[in-house]
């Protein structure tokens, strides 16, 4: 654990379990607990004495990712999901329209364009519920489900459990919807609601990361630290954006061989077409390095908080060679497009295809500073989320970069993130003070030989330094005074971290088995979700039912691995709460 | 434009989401209550076929059951399903249900589809011989190479080989194919994987193998990378889908079950320091144990730490793609797999984590074993009645049980009306080959021809023909809007929207019936003579055909024409112009969307019938949406009432 000479306004992260608290916990101190206070813990009703029925149906947990643009379906304990259902303007038809099978039928997307569908028939939901049909969103989600349900999963509509693996940040009116029209069409008798984020990190076999969810809206940063989000921030650049750098792309090309006439803003090849063609060929360069023929592993000097060489460095040959510099790719792709009219095949230099990503992503050629906050680039949107975070959380978190989300399957996109980050912080440190004043403070020759040290020293040297033990130990003493707990702490340390050092405080990526394989191991594992929902509560008292994450026993909620219960029977009259998602 | 059949579509009356739930035995009162309630809702309410979420409540007539106890409409939305049986849509081989957890939806025989075109796929030998290199892979030298095999699409010629996919023996495919990735390297098992680390030969027979096949995959490249490295360092060992999430699943339970012992199990609790005898421990262990296994749990979790290398199930992303990218480059566009080929895909859990088993290339795609189906019976939702139950055997398509919508409510047929002085265009149902009307002088003409274009804001008729399909008379009340909503309105008028119709008798009856009154008559008096009886319009038979006055026709609150069960009425219909010249409304400037030149106009059906009191229906009968029980003599009164969506045809732009 981090036993570290940190500052105390650090530990204060790193011991979110306080020390008070997990003296409740633990069997030894109980007869303290009892001297200190009359709080009575919480007594959830433990799972494996719950109903009979509770445990036979334990072994058909249904298991949902909902995302924007597709759903994933399938049982708790399958490395992968069952089937994946994607949204389109095809559900939305009536039931016999079987107008799409006729051979000279082709859906007219063009009125559709202008009705302003070019995306939206393609989507469950927009995160902006300004005007948004919830009831639209209620009857497609229920609809893709149900195609889930009986193509893939072959089940009957028998009650059973599910989970939800929804993104933090969805809006508090789409979870109602959604979960209106499923708990009255499919009767589950409960929804457990799992962060994106906190399975990830789960499918990782980390237990703090930084996810960053290359998704379809927009991207989203999430800062996991011990299995809770601690921050979470995001940007409009996502698939969307690269869905329609495509097509500006394409349409630039078609303007250039068609000697212009067209308007700006229409649409000329469909959304399914563009989206097809963002999937299969749209790529990402590496990025351009001036200079050093390996920065990534400068990088992990200068950005390293930690000065032992006790890990081996198991990354270093996994970055990408962003050294090698990048021919200039010859040749033109032939993409035919058939949405148009007439339709033709559409040449492009392949080296064009990766404009769109560039421009979606990155924006290189604008200045870092002049982005407004919903639109940073990503690579700055990781940045700025690694240097909010406390020292020894960031230190965590930039040695578990998990990409997800549909735009990571871009080629070259992740390795392209990973070194524009690692650029940003080799260049700026973690300084959050930027500017020419700095600059010449830093540059400064007076000041640098005794400022600059300290500052550097102050700055690389807060993090966490795993050495030390004795005086650590003794600091330890000293400030917490409470010597039994902390013999408890240590106890545990010792016993279950097998003293393996825990990589920190340099850049790396780690694959994750997904969200939906993650949170498939929860549910297996049977590890509490953030909200458990009731159906009986739900259908009683709906979204106004919930308390508020904060007046729930954190206890009870925990989002921790243990043996507990995903599978508590909720009691009536108990709190529930929606977790996260009741908050904002 | 393509040609237009009219067509019915009904709401089922559950998309009113309150209706649904409500329980079988609610007491009568608080029912009617409720029912009037809804019944001043809805009268109200114009239902509007073009919001988009109504596309999500109407089905044609055929797909809607029958509750018989209910008397409800039951859609596939308000049914509760069981499953009959799985089977193979393309073997026809019934799976079992336990095979289904096991061994997932997809057919375990040798029926595959082909990535590219959805083809079926054949087993076929091949005749080159296998590749060195492949021979030369680890665990693969041992197999006999007698006659490799390949699935071929017949179709389009593709061959599992582009995969790399080959197989040893000609049955038994599915399960060869699980054992193979990519490119033909055999994928191990964990437990493979666990022996082979152990296992100090394999590190001598890996050089040599990995000296030979060095540019097959990258799991060979790791192994390189891992000899040259020495023992010790296996992150680098990429593990597939399926493997990371067994590792880290023993990981977990390790480490969940891990820290100490004696903290385990109910033994724990002796840590409370309580003296109190065992069997009292273990009753508070049942009541207030979710407490205590809690606190443990949280106790050890403090304990528990992150996967560390490739046997946890942790994976150091490989973000190095530049490989793929030369790929992608000299592939182009058809080298890389569609999204509807990728939909088509299972996830290929044998691939390595990161794209989560999707493959990007046309190369990569994997033979596609048929996914199950399932024969399902289904049951009201409310009194769990079966109203439909196939036959369980797979090669049958009976049903045993169906109680389809359409023998229980009135059908609802549309034909346009010419309103000309042409004889028998009006009235025969045979009038699908009337000619076109040719410039009649009536201002009040319509197409004809079914599946014409309707002139806009020039009135057109059409004949609603209601066929009762049940042996009860029933009298029917329809309820239209008089301008129907969207954003082009047009004005509807039904010009009878109150009638009865006869009880589907014996159809032998009627024939006998007909049989007398047309004995002796020739060909063309017996075409006129059924017509004349039938034709009763409001009383008045006129039976001369040539005399009728188009428009003193048309009156309002009479019956269009009558038969044995079936009644004809007349509704009129002005179109509206479709023009889209921003005239003044919002959003009167877009372009037509799909479909929304087809004319369509909401229709409230209501139904009222007198039924017998079956004899065990008596006391626990449900009454339907606006169902009043009249306990009289045996006989109660019953009601539907649904929307539906008429389909007229497309306004000429």
């Amino acid at each position: 654990m981090s036993t570290s000479s940190a500052p105390l306004p650090h530990r204060s992260v790193a011991n979110i379990r306080s020390p008070s608290g997990s003296g409740r916990h633990h069997p030894s101190q109980h007869h303290q607990q009892q001297g200190t206070g009359p709080s009575t813990p919480h007594r959830p009703v433990p799972s494996s004495f719950g109903s009979p029925s509770g445990l036979r149906a334990d072994e058909e947990i249904i298991i949902i990712e909902l995302g924007t643009r597709k759903i994933q379906v399938g049982f708790s304990g399958d490395a992968a999901p069952r089937g994946c259902v994607w949204f389109g303007p095809d559900q939305q038809r009536r039931a016999g329209d079987f107008r799409d099978w006729q051979a000279d039928y082709r859906f007219d997307w063009k009125a559709a364009d202008a009705g302003g569908f070019w995306s939206r028939d393609h989507e469950l939901w927009s995160y902006d519920v300004r005007g948004a049909d919830l009831g639209l969103v209620g009857d497609k989600l229920e609809k893709a489900l149900r195609e889930a349900f009986t193509k893939y999963l072959l089940i009957d509509s028998r009650p059973r459990r599910m989970v939800w693996i929804i993104p933090s940040t969805l809006p508090v009116p789409l979870l109602s919807t959604a979960l209106d029209s499923i708990f009255s069409r499919f009767q589950p008798p409960t929804i457990s609601l799992l962060s994106s984020s906190l399975s990830l990190a789960v499918g990782a076999g980390v237990r703090s990361a930084l996810v960053v969810d290359l998704g379809w809206n927009e991207t989203t940063v999430t800062s996991v630290y011990e299995y809770r989000e601690v921050s979470t921030r995001r940007s409009i650049r996502g698939g969307k954006m690269l869905v329609e750098q495509t097509h500006k792309l394409l349409a630039k090309h078609i303007l250039e061989s068609q000697e212009g006439s067209g308007d700006s803003g229409e649409h000329f090849v469909s959304f399914e077409e563009c989206s097809d063609i963002t999937a299969r060929m749209v790529w990402c360069k590496p990025r351009q390095n001036l200079g050093s023929g390996q920065p990534t592993s400068d990088t992990l000097t200068t950005v390293k908080e930690q000065d032992e060489g006790e890990n081996e460095d198991p990354v270093v040959d996994d970055e990408p060679g962003a050294g090698s510099t990048e021919p200039q790719r010859p040749g033109a792709i032939a993409i035919p497009l058939r949405s148009c009219s007439p339709p033709k095949l559409l040449e492009l230099p392949f080296d064009s295809l990766s404009e769109p990503c560039e421009s979606a992503f990155f924006d290189t050629q604008y200045s870092l500073s002049s982005f407004d906050d919903h639109e940073l680039p990503v690579h700055l949107l990781i940045y700025h989320s690694l240097l909010q975070l406390p020292l020894d959380v960031r230190a965590l978190c930039m040695s578990r970069i998990i990409f997800t989300g549909g735009c990571a399957g871009v080629l070259g996109l992740r390795a392209r993130i990973f070194d524009e980050v690692s650029h940003l912080i080799q260049e700026r440190g973690w300084d959050p003070v930027q500017g020419k004043a700095v600059h010449q403070f830093l540059t400064n020759p007076k000041l640098k030989q005794k400022r600059g040290r300290k500052s550097t020293s102050h700055s690389g040297h807060g993090g966490d330094e795993e050495h030390d033990d004795e005086e650590q130990d003794d600091v330890w003493h000293d400030a917490a005074n409470t010597i039994p707990e902390v013999d408890m702490i240590e106890e545990q340390v010792k016993r279950g971290t097998d003293n393996r050092p825990r990589v920190q405080g340099q850049m790396r990526a780690v694959e994750s088995l997904g969200t939906w394989g993650g949170a498939s191991l929860a549910t297996h594992l049977k590890a509490p979700a953030v909200a458990v929902i009731d159906r009986e509560l739900w259908l009683l008292h709906g979204a106004a039912g919930a308390s508020k994450a904060g007046e729930v026993d954190q206890k009870a909620q925990r989002q921790s691995l243990g043996p507990g219960g995903l599978m508590r029977v909720s009691v009536a009259g108990s709190s529930w709460t929606l977790g996260v998602w009741g908050t904002n | 434009m393509a040609a237009l059949t009219p067509y019915t579509f009904i709401q089922c009356p559950c998309s009113d989401s309150s209706t649904l739930g409500r329980p079988s035995d609610a007491n009568p009162a608080a029912n009617a209550t409720n029912d009037d309630d809804e019944e001043a809702d809805e009268d109200n309410r114009t239902f509007d076929p073009r919001a988009p979420r109504s596309n999500f409540s109407l089905y044609p007539l055929e797909y809607l059951l029958y509750c018989e106890d209910c008397h409800q409409i039951r859609c596939p939305r308000c049914v509760s399903e069981e499953i009959a049986s799985y089977y193979c849509p393309s073997c026809l081989f019934e799976v079992p249900s336990s095979n289904l957890k096991s061994e997932g939806n997809r057919c375990t025989r040798n029926c595959f589809q082909c990535p590219i075109c959805i083809g079926p796929l054949a087993v076929t030998s091949v005749e080159t011989k296998p590749d060195p290199s492949l021979l030369a892979a680890p665990d693969n030298a041992a197999a006999p190479h007698s006659g490799p095999y390949a699935l071929t699409c017949s179709y389009c010629h593709w061959t599992s080989t582009e995969a790399g996919l080959k197989f040893d023996r000609p049955n038994n495919i599915h399960a060869q194919l699980t054992k193979l990735r990519n490119g033909g390297l055999t994928r191990l098992t964990a437990r493979e994987r666990r022996e082979r680390r152990k296992d100090p030969a394999y590190r001598a027979h890996l050089a040599a193998a990995a000296a030979v096949a060095v540019a097959a995959a990258s799991e060979d490249v790791d192994d390189v990378e891992e000899r040259g490295r020495g023992p010790g360092i296996e992150e680098k060992e990429s593990l597939d889908v399926e493997t990371q999430f067994a590792n880290l699943k023993s990981f977990y339970q390790a480490q969940l079950a891990n820290p100490n012992s004696s903290d385990t199990g109910l033994t724990g609790l002796g840590d409370l320091g309580f003296s109190s005898p065992t069997s009292l421990s273990r009753i508070m262990s049942i009541y207030t144990g979710g407490s205590l296994r809690d606190k443990k749990a949280k106790s050890r979790v403090g304990a528990m730490r992150e996967a560390l290398d490739a046997d946890e199930g942790f994976q150091p992303a490989r973000l190095d793609e530049s490989a793929a990218i030369a790929a992608l480059q000299a592939h182009g566009f058809d080298g890389t797999s569609s999204t509807a080929q990728l939909a088509e895909q299972p996830v290929n859990i044998g691939e390595p984590a990161f794209p989560h088993g999707q493959a990007h290339f046309a190369s990569d795609l994997r033979p596609v074993p048929h996914l199950l189906r399932t024969k399902r019976s289904k049951r009201c939702p409310v009194c769990r009645h079966i109203i439909s139950k196939p036959e369980a055997k797979v090669q049958t398509t009976r049903f045993r049980i169906r109680l389809v919508a359409g023998s229980y409510i009135p059908s609802i047929a549309i034909r346009p009306l010419a309103l000309s002085p042409i004889p028998n265009t009006s009235s025969s149902f045979s009038s699908t080959s009337a000619p076109i009307p040719t410039s009649t002088s009536a201002s009040a003409s319509g197409p004809a021809i079914p599946g014409a274009l309707l002139e806009p804001l020039r009135p057109a008729h059409f004949v609603l023909t209601f066929k009762n399909p049940i042996f009860e008379s029933v009298k029917i009340t329809l309820g239209a809007p008089a301008h129907t909503p969207g954003r082009f309105s047009s004005k509807v008028t039904v010009l009878c929207p109150e009638f009865q119709i006869d009880a589907n008798t014996d159809v032998w009856d009627e024939a006998l019936k007909e049989g007398l009154a047309t004995t002796g008559g020739g060909a063309a008096s017996g075409e006129r003579d059924p017509r004349e009886r039938r034709r009763r319009r409001g009383g008045t038979e006129d039976g001369s055909q040539s005399g009728i006055n188009p428009t003193t026709q048309l009156e309002v609150g009479k019956i269009w024409e009558r038969g044995r069960n079936w009644v004809s009425i007349v509704v009129e219909v002005v179109p509206p112009s479709l023009s889209t010249l921003p005239s003044g409304g919002g959003d009167s400037g877009l372009p037509l969307q799909e479909d929304e030149d087809v004319l369509e106009i909401p229709l409230f059906v209501r139904v009222e019938w007198e039924a017998e009191m079956g004899g065990d229906e008596v006391g626990s009968v449900m009454p339907g949406v606006g169902g009043s029980k009249e306990k009289g003599e045996g006989r109660e009164k019953r009601e539907l009432a649904y929307w539906c969506v008429l389909g007229l045809g497309r306004i000429r732009r």
